[in-house]
């Protein structure tokens, strides 16, 4: 059984609805009323020349920039590898692909837009922006893709693999694929607010400026109850983060297996200023390390005003459940 | 001929997204690949689906790209002696 | 590597047949199954395909699922593998809720979203298709057919996506996350990508030639494997054997350009060497390497100069199957590794079909009929995006 290592987080960075690349969210937080909303942008000319930034949509203009901004955050010149979840790729370009095949036929396609839609475009174009021959995978599943890209850098670093890797979690919403989704029972249920993530933090060996560490990880399928609880025993902290987005059905089944599984624990929310999307745990992480380094959790992210408490958060437990199917438990310690 | 050399050099930059260009940022006889605009092997694929989107010719191999796409005159010069439309 | 990686079961669906026993046959009867398009409903019927010889409802009837449950082509195909691979391992139903199912792919429902866009988007009409669009939910088809997994995960990294669940299942054994894990991946042609590969002029209208100086493209393939991936202790407590083990992997980046190779094929050369060293076997010992080989101008002087720069003048046999199967895509590096694991078992190497001219300056594949003793395999499956991954298999008894 391979020991588990002190796993550091070195660096934490955003683009969401939120303001982009810095943490205004807990002191000024940005309310929306509209279901669907997508990011703010900041200006992406710092981050990549023009002749490069022609043919790219959003999502891919965001993984760069967070990309950078995290790797000088670390303090690191490289990193041994580059992971990254999204559950539904590069939407901008599918649609336009989709859209010019379901319309004018199977002839004169452009290939610009078939080649930016693949998924792994984003994990591909990073490593070719830092030059980076290290290991390299995206993940593609739901609402548990960014969770998926942590546990493959967390198992790569124990078993001494690679000592950094930087960790992304991508995914935008277009408009008519949001509409779609929401005809598919996917999205716009309730008070649910549908955003884009992009998030990328660098992990690795502890250095003077860390957010936080990762103490234990732990995805599961479909777990029973029984399951659920023993991970909940190994996995106690005062506080767990959950990611209850306004559905009103689905929130109340998670608050309830929250309560059965974490007892007295604080609830914490944080979809309703980031929103959902299919890599939103990727925020949740984002936000659970940020807490972590301020030594303070914002008020507007209790589930439950009493529960609010200036108390400095010594752990905090991600608790994700995607669609009650994918779970994935993450302790992280300030 | 003039006005089709500027009309492909409004629709090469429609094609290739370069946003912050206009015809008259575009030389003539300027290389478009490698040391001139910098296009790439892609760029080059956009101009082939461009080409038969605008003037009906159809390349069947992309390597005939590298002698049409050289510059902007000689890309015009082909089209006016090819065009289907 | 200190604790052995067993591969203790294995599946697979292609072009060349619904099994092992279909598929080691066309292997060495250099039967290949690529050919018109039959079943893609396309209007570019000039391409060589390698289709599964099974309309959608063919495959429900084979896994005896009935016409009112949804299913994707890259599920259906998925199910087929995975079923034979865990009745290879010896799996029961009861054991499922222990093992973890990691799956690569790329185009997920796509097969089906294609066809449905524009209802999606104007009308009511085949809405319950929209939830088994993305790559997870293909995997989650495919895994429900069988019970409740212990955990899901999906990769998609284009052509190297099976090959690099893979490489996570034999992490997770190495770290104690799991005893057993099945691994590999599944991918079914569709007009989005076909098309897609079109606009880029990778797509040959002849039987694809890899490793040929005339070669111009490659056939589109589809299909899906999945390997057990199990640990020596799980293994000898169930009592059951080791059918290759997977001996070193690697993963690199060639980092260059999103759709092409570097001139040497640096993402190739590191993720080969990784694989070696993490095996801790010296170039001289490989006896075959099952190369990506699509058949593209690129690719193919790319790969050879890759494995010039590892072996150098002793680059060991070498084959590309793609023009059995056509290229498989998010499958191949499954698919592919299971032919590795056909070739040690019965002593021979996939012939490299429809060659006849090598390239300047690259490297020569065997091209006629060889029988030789296997001990040690590289598998290389490089993707889009420069995601090169390599595996190395080996005989068991060693």
């Amino acid at each position: 059984m391979m020991e588990k290592k002190e796993i550091y987080v070195l660096s934490a960075k955003q683009i969401s609805v939120q303001q982009p690349l810095c943490e205004d969210w807990m002191s000024q937080p940005i309310e929306y009323q509209q279901p669907f909303n997508r990011s703010i942008d900041p200006s992406f000319k710092d981050y990549i020349s023009p002749i490069e930034a022609r043919r790219m949509g959003k999502i891919l203009k965001r993984a760069i920039a967070t990309s950078k901004e995290a790797l000088k955050a670390s303090g690191l010149e490289t990193v041994d590898a580059i992971i990254t979840g999204t559950g539904y790729g590069c939407i901008e370009n599918t649609e336009f692909f989709l859209d010019a095949l379901s319309k004018d036929g199977e002839q004169m396609l452009s290939p610009t837009y078939f080649m930016q839609s693949t998924h792994n475009t984003i994990s591909s174009i990073v490593a070719i922006q830092m030059k980076n021959h290290g290991y390299n995978v995206t993940y593609a599943h739901k609402g548990t893709s960014f969770d998926s890209a942590l546990q493959d850098a967390m198992l790569q670093l124990r078993l001494g693999k690679i000592s950094s890797a930087l960790v992304g979690g991508h995914d935008e919403m277009t408009e008519t694929f949001y509409n779609i989704l929401k005809k598919g029972g996917m999205m716009g249920h309730d008070d649910e607010m549908c955003g884009e993530a992009a998030v990328s933090v660098v992990v690795g060996a502890r250095n003077d400026d860390y957010l936080c560490k990762i103490l234990d990880f732990k995805m599961l399928h479909k777990p029973t109850m029984e399951r659920l609880k023993a991970m909940a025993a190994k996995f106690k902290a005062d506080f767990i983060l959950t990611g209850i987005s306004g559905d009103h059905k689905s929130d109340e089944a998670y608050i309830a297996e929250a309560k059965e599984l974490f007892g007295d624990a604080k609830l914490l929310k944080y979809k309703h200023l980031f929103g959902e999307s299919f890599t939103s745990s990727g925020l949740g992480f984002y936000v659970a390390a940020q807490c972590l380094k301020a030594g303070k959790i914002p008020t507007h992210l209790f589930v439950n005003p009493k529960d609010i408490t200036d108390k400095k958060p010594s752990m905090i437990l991600i608790f994700n459940h995607s669609d009650g199917t994918n779970y994935s438990l993450t302790l992280m310690e300030a | 001929m003039d006005e089709l050399i500027y009309t492909l050099k409004q629709q090469i930059i429609e094609a290739l997204n370069l946003e912050d260009m206009k015809p008259e940022d575009i030389d003539d006889n300027a290389s478009l690949f490698g040391e001139g605009l910098g296009l790439d092997s892609i760029d080059a694929l956009e101009l082939i689906v461009m080409m038969e989107k605008n003037y009906g010719i159809k390349l069947k191999d992309p390597t005939q790209g590298k002698e049409i796409f050289k510059s902007v005159a000689v890309m015009a010069d082909f089209i006016a002696k090819n065009r289907t439309k | 590597m200190t604790d052995r990686i067993l591969i203790t079961g294995a599946g697979v669906v292609s072009a060349i047949g619904c099994g092992m026993a279909q598929t080691l046959d066309a292997l060495l009867n250099n039967r290949s199954g690529v050919g018109p398009l039959v079943y893609l409903k396309t209007e570019h019927k000039e391409f060589p395909v390698g289709e599964v010889k099974m309309s959608d409802e063919g495959m429900r009837k084979h896994l005896n699922i009935n016409d009112k449950e949804i299913t994707t082509r890259t599920a259906l195909m998925g199910m087929i593998a995975l079923d034979e691979a865990l009745k290879d391992a010896k799996i029961t139903p009861e054991m499922i809720p222990n093992i973890g199912f990691i799956s690569g792919t790329t185009v997920g429902g796509m097969d089906m979203s294609e066809q449905y866009y524009l209802d999606y988007v104007n009308n009511e009409n085949h809405k319950e298709y929209i939830a088994v669009h993305d790559c997870g939910s293909c995997s989650e088809m495919t895994a429900n057919h069988f019970g409740k997994f212990a955990f899901i995960t999906t990769l998609s990294t284009a052509c190297s996506s099976a090959a690099n669940a893979i490489i996570l299942g034999a992490n997770m054994l190495r770290c104690g996350e799991a005893d057993i894990v099945v691994v590999g991946g599944s991918e079914c042609i569709t007009k989005f990508h076909l098309n897609g590969f079109n606009s880029l002029m990778i797509l040959d209208t002849q039987w694809c030639r890899p490793f040929d100086a005339t070669r111009a493209g490659l056939n589109l393939g589809e299909g899906a494997a999945y390997l057990v991936l199990e640990t020596e202790e799980s293994a000898k407590k169930r009592g059951v054997k080791a059918q290759a083990i997977l001996s070193g992997y690697g993963n690199a980046c060639d980092a260059f350009h999103q759709t092409a190779s570097s001139p040497d094929g640096e993402g190739a050369y590191r993720a080969m060497k990784e694989a070696l060293q993490l095996a801790d076997i010296q170039p001289d010992k490989i006896d075959y390497i099952n190369a990506h080989g699509t058949g593209t101008p690129n690719n193919d002087l790319s790969e050879s100069q890759a494995m010039k720069r590892l072996f150098g003048d002793k680059v060991p046999p070498m084959s590309s199957t793609k023009q059995f199967t056509g290229h498989t895509t998010s499958a191949s590096g499954s698919i592919e590794a299971v032919f590795c694991i056909l070739a040690l078992q019965n002593g021979f190497v996939p012939v490299n079909l429809n060659w006849s001219q090598p390239i300047e300056d690259g490297v020569v594949p065997v091209h006629q009929p060889h029988k030789k003793e296997l001990k040690h395999i590289l598998c290389n499956a490089f993707g889009f995006g420069g995601n090169d991954s390599s595996l190395l298999i080996s005989k068991p008894e060693l």
